[in-house]
């Protein structure tokens, strides 16, 4: 018994070891003194926040942080609005080529961004939107649509539609029920797909690197490769952005991780 | 279908007096209201998504440059591209196997450490499962980006923490080792870092699965003699082949078309032209050498073998169910 929960142990603190080093890591570099030698950010001496200060107030990286913020917020509002229609509609209704619709929302999300850039850069160019967050956030509604559709529907699915006839019942038209019957019922999945999207913009930086090449109007994950110079990278600095960024980002990932999973599993597993 | 086809939902007025149409009205405006509801997701898919995969693959068609880019005129060559890819050995000798090997040792990575973990996991009692879940959750959550330069500052050729301890341990010499420069070594650490970020999603879903494997046919597999290997492979294995299908063949898409784990590390951005894979050498050539009409060719090669992974994962996934 006590062999096998030594073992057992050991294998737990193995993979929390291998899991958690590199935030760790992270956020030693960039609150230790000593961030820019390997060592001293594995066992500092001394903490403080003077990389944090550089980066938010000489490198610039709170006006990334304010174009990224602005960004994922069109995004958000955008693709849940879009998302929550058509999620209700393939949820709720019997109609020709549903299954098409389902089929095709599920396969444009393995298209490789590779793939889209090319002509979506052409794209924007053309209707003059390359450096402008409006545009880059046009596009990532587009990317976060087809998984938000996939997700809305589960919770769509899962309220019972005796409730709807209730309402219908009660004399409700159907944009009514929608509002007060529907949509409140669904909040919790339209939080939890709001949240994705906001990671999915958030994190982008294939499309925010080839659209955005004016200083001022990069995004975070673009933001970040300022540091890196010819000969030297100022890793503390890296770090502590990339800190700024990731924050936000794991506080959300906890917040949604049960739906997530519970989402995904749903075709793989049938109960 | 009437006028009222046109009618969006939203400007419908609640509570309308009932009228003798109304009846025949309203079957049609429930006929037409899945479209009505569908119109805003479909325009922006096809205008964002699809309209842009056509453009690619009339792109890949042409010797397609910055002249074309400012004048905006078309110029078709046929599939002069592909022939020219199809026929370069830098294809065959370094783009394909950096993205295809590349692609099966982090899915086998993945797959194989997320369901030992899962394993793992189950065994623990429920504070402890739901305190490591959450620690797992860690390498998930942090984005492509950082996760990217945590990484290669762990490695980092001057001051690396890899780097310092292997010098303290006499291993390495004062002139230290340029791992980021040998194709081998480039892509292990690529590798680690997808594996790091991809196997929670594998634990944390084989987990799920085996949550609902019944205990009885462990039992009845352990009174049959079978030991803790055998109940794996005849129990577990059989019973969850789903789960581990939509795990595979999920993690082979995200990894055949991994980016910035490359192209951010030293080198990956085109410098080194012995590590790119298909989606950044495709991406230099357009964006880098301005040759676009090549990069979409190269582009179109990556969709269509997605797409091919793409038609089994659909299997795989509705093999045994209806979408409903």
């Amino acid at each position: 018994m006590s062999r096998s929960a030594l073992g057992k142990g050991a294998a737990v603190a193995g993979v929390l070891a291998f899991t958690l080093f590199p935030a760790y890591f992270m956020l030693m570099s960039a609150f230790s003194e000593g961030g820019a030698t390997g060592t001293g950010a594995l066992l500092p001496t001394s903490f403080t926040l003077e990389h944090f200060r550089y980066v938010l107030v000489e490198a610039g990286f709170l006006t990334y942080l304010r174009n990224s913020l602005i960004v994922a917020l069109i995004t958000v509002a955008g693709s849940s609005l879009v998302a929550l229609l058509a999620a209700v509609a393939v949820a709720r209704f019997r109609f020709r080529l549903r299954t098409t619709v389902l089929i095709m929302v599920l396969v444009v999300q393995m298209v490789p961004l590779e793939a889209l850039v090319i002509p979506l850069f052409l794209q924007v160019r053309d209707l003059q939107m390359l450096n402008t967050l409006i545009g880059l956030s046009i596009v990532y509604i587009a990317l976060a649509l087809p998984f938000a559709v996939w997700m809305l529907r589960g919770f769509v699915a899962a309220v019972p539609k005796e409730v709807e006839e209730a309402a219908y019942i009660d004399g409700a038209s159907w944009p009514r029920m929608f509002w007060s019957v529907l949509l409140p019922l669904v909040a919790p999945g339209l939080v939890a797909t709001a949240i994705f999207s906001f990671i999915t913009a958030w994190n982008e930086f294939i499309l925010a690197m080839t659209f955005m090449n004016q200083g001022d109007k990069y995004t975070v994950a673009v933001g970040l490769r300022q540091f890196f110079g010819q000969y030297t990278t100022d890793w503390p600095s890296v770090m502590a952005a990339s800190t700024i960024i990731t924050l936000p980002v794991m506080v959300f990932f906890l917040f949604v991780q049960r739906g997530l999973v519970s989402g995904l599993v749903q075709g793989a597993v049938k109960g | 279908m009437s006028g009222t086809v046109l009618t969006r939902p939203a400007t419908t007025v609640a509570g309308r007096p009932p009228s003798r149409r109304r009846r025949s009205s309203a079957r049609a405006r429930r006929r037409a209201l899945p479209w009505v509801l569908l119109a805003p997701a479909l325009l922006v898919i096809g205008v964002l998504l699809l309209y842009p995969l056509i453009r690619v693959f009339l792109l890949s068609l042409q010797d397609y440059g910055l002249r074309n880019v400012v004048s905006g005129q078309s110029n078709y060559i046929g599939l002069g591209n592909y022939a020219e890819i199809f026929t370069d050995a830098y294809l065959w000798q370094v783009a394909l196997p950096n993205t295809a090997v590349f692609a099966v040792a982090t899915v086998g990575g993945t797959v194989v450490f997320g369901t030992l973990v899962a394993l793992l996991l189950r065994t623990l009692g429920p504070v402890a499962r739901t305190v490591v879940v959450s620690c797992i959750m860690v390498a998930w959550a942090m984005p492509a980006v950082t996760g990217t330069y945590v990484w290669i500052w762990i490695f980092d050729v001057d001051r690396g923490i890899v780097r310092e301890a292997l010098t303290a341990a006499g291993v390495l010499g004062p002139d230290g080792f340029n791992w980021f420069t040998e194709r081998l070594t480039f892509y292990a650490i690529a590798t680690l870092n997808v594996v790091h970020h991809g196997f929670p999603f594998v634990a944390v879903t084989v987990l799920a699965g085996l949550l609902t494997v019944p205990r009885e046919l462990y039992e009845a597999a352990a009174l049959d003699g079978a030991n803790a290997w055998q109940r794996f492979w005849h129990v577990t294995v059989p019973t969850l082949r789903p789960v581990f299908a939509v795990v595979t063949i999920l993690s082979t898409i995200w990894d055949f078309k991994v980016f910035a784990q490359v192209y951010l590390m030293p080198g990956g951005a085109g410098s080194n032209v012995d590590v790119l894979n298909l989606g950044v050498w495709s991406y230099v050539r357009s964006f880098g050498r301005q040759e676009y009409g090549m990069g979409s060719a190269i582009a179109v090669v990556l969709t269509l073998m997605l797409l091919a992974i793409t038609v089994v994962y659909l299997r795989s996934l509705f093999r045994d169910e209806e979408l409903s």
